[in-house]
């Protein structure tokens, strides 16, 4: 079955190079710290990085960068932080409110943050996805330019089934996907043991069947947790941790695939 | 660690256009040149109203809008839109504007002689 759904216009972002969507098939694997981290870890190569957070239900960017919800009227979007510049409905909505919308509200939501919101100049604009094949992807995938998606995983199978679905979906709607990076990979003790607590080696066999890149792995860290609910990202915190170095890294390969995926050209269409 | 891979380029359109007055043609990134007739495309079209939806037939007892009622006699496109990489989704002069074309599905439908000849 193909994508469904009414397709909206195609939105461009001029100012901005390059757009990545962090995504995930199930929710929990720890998609948002990827993004924020990921972002950083753009900004620390010396890059002009925004982030987007498409979660409209489940905003998380806000609480891991340390921003509180805003006064829209007053306050001028995006928000910077750290270096980058910022957007999430977390800045909008009361965090004890739920946001009880249907899919059409989602589509637009979405896209007004990318077409309301003054991005300026950008190297990489990350788009943090919720979890799924829904209403933010369809939108995402059909209006917006992206240049490449991210696929974030644990190594255990039911992470894995999911992942293997949002892989499809970007298969499906032609968005190449840069590759997988595997989170929560290990634990490492004091003794330099390495702990595989969620199994092992499960994001590199989803990229070999899959036929995509295999990214690295991020191993588990209690402070990747603390600095997020403290609103400092690991990467900002703790720069020279093994977690940090592990983004640094990820973000060479990401830029690296990027630029292999190159520009790909739009479909033309024509008006009667 | 981190591994890399090449990836296989997917067919696209690189062109498409009107070919006669009745009668679309799309050039394919392998250098293939498929023709449609509008009304082809049009009895193939994919949205849900059309085709039916999650396995169910449409329905065909129901109601037409005025709009349909008063469609023109000769179908024929206003625009082809891209979806994002991965389809067109065409509106017709009678307003209809619900299907989405993916490119492979395109690609099957492709009305050319040595297509035609296969099928």
């Amino acid at each position: 079955m193909h994508p469904a759904g009414g397709a909206g216009p195609k939105i461009s972002l001029p100012g901005v190079k390059y757009v990545v969507a962090v995504a995930s098939g199930k929710g929990g694997v720890g998609k948002s710290t990827v993004a924020v981290n990921l972002a950083l870890a753009l900004h620390m190569h010396g890059s002009r990085v925004g982030l987007m957070d498409a979660d409209i239900y489940g905003p998380s960017v806000p609480i891991m960068m340390g921003l509180p919800q805003v006064d829209p009227k007053t306050t001028p979007f995006p928000i910077e932080r750290y270096g980058l510049k910022l957007m999430s409905m977390g800045f909008i909505v009361n965090p004890n409110q739920a946001v009880i919308w249907r899919g059409p509200m989602v589509h637009k939501a979405v896209s007004q943050f990318l077409t309301d919101i003054d991005w300026g100049q950008l190297d990489y604009l990350v788009i943090d996805l919720p979890p799924g094949t829904g209403d933010a992807q369809l939108t995402l995938t059909q209006t917006a330019p992206l240049s490449g998606a991210v696929i974030v995983t644990t190594p255990q199978e039911v992470s894995l089934i999911d992942a293997r679905k949002g892989l499809e979906m970007f298969k499906q709607v032609r968005v190449p996907v840069l590759g997988i990076v595997e989170n929560m990979s290990y634990y490492e003790g004091h003794d330099g043991k390495r702990v595989p607590i969620f199994g092992q080696g499960g994001g590199l066999k989803l990229a070999g069947t899959a036929g995509v890149p295999f990214l690295g792995e991020i191993p588990i860290d209690p402070r990747v947790a603390e600095c997020g609910d403290a609103g400092d990202p690991i990467v900002h915190k703790y720069p020279d941790s093994v977690v940090a170095k592990a983004y640094l890294a990820l973000a060479t390969t990401v830029v690296h695939e990027l630029k292999k995926a190159g520009d790909v050209p739009d479909l033309p269409g024509m008006k009667f | 660690m981190a591994m890399t891979v090449s990836r296989p380029e997917p067919l696209r359109p690189v062109a498409l256009g009107k070919e006669g007055e009745d009668r679309l043609f799309i050039e394919w990134s392998d250098g293939h040149r498929s023709t449609y007739s509008w009304r082809h495309l049009r009895d193939h079209c994919p949205c849900a109203g059309c085709r039916g939806e999650l396995g169910q037939p449409p329905d065909l007892f129901r109601i037409l809008t005025e709009k349909e009622l008063s469609a023109p006699k000769v179908i024929r496109p206003v625009e082809i839109a891209p979806v994002g990489r991965y389809a067109y989704k065409i509106v017709w002069n009678d307003g209809h504007d619900t299907g989405l074309y993916t490119l492979e599905n395109l690609r099957a439908l492709c009305q050319c002689p040595q297509c035609v000849r296969k099928t």
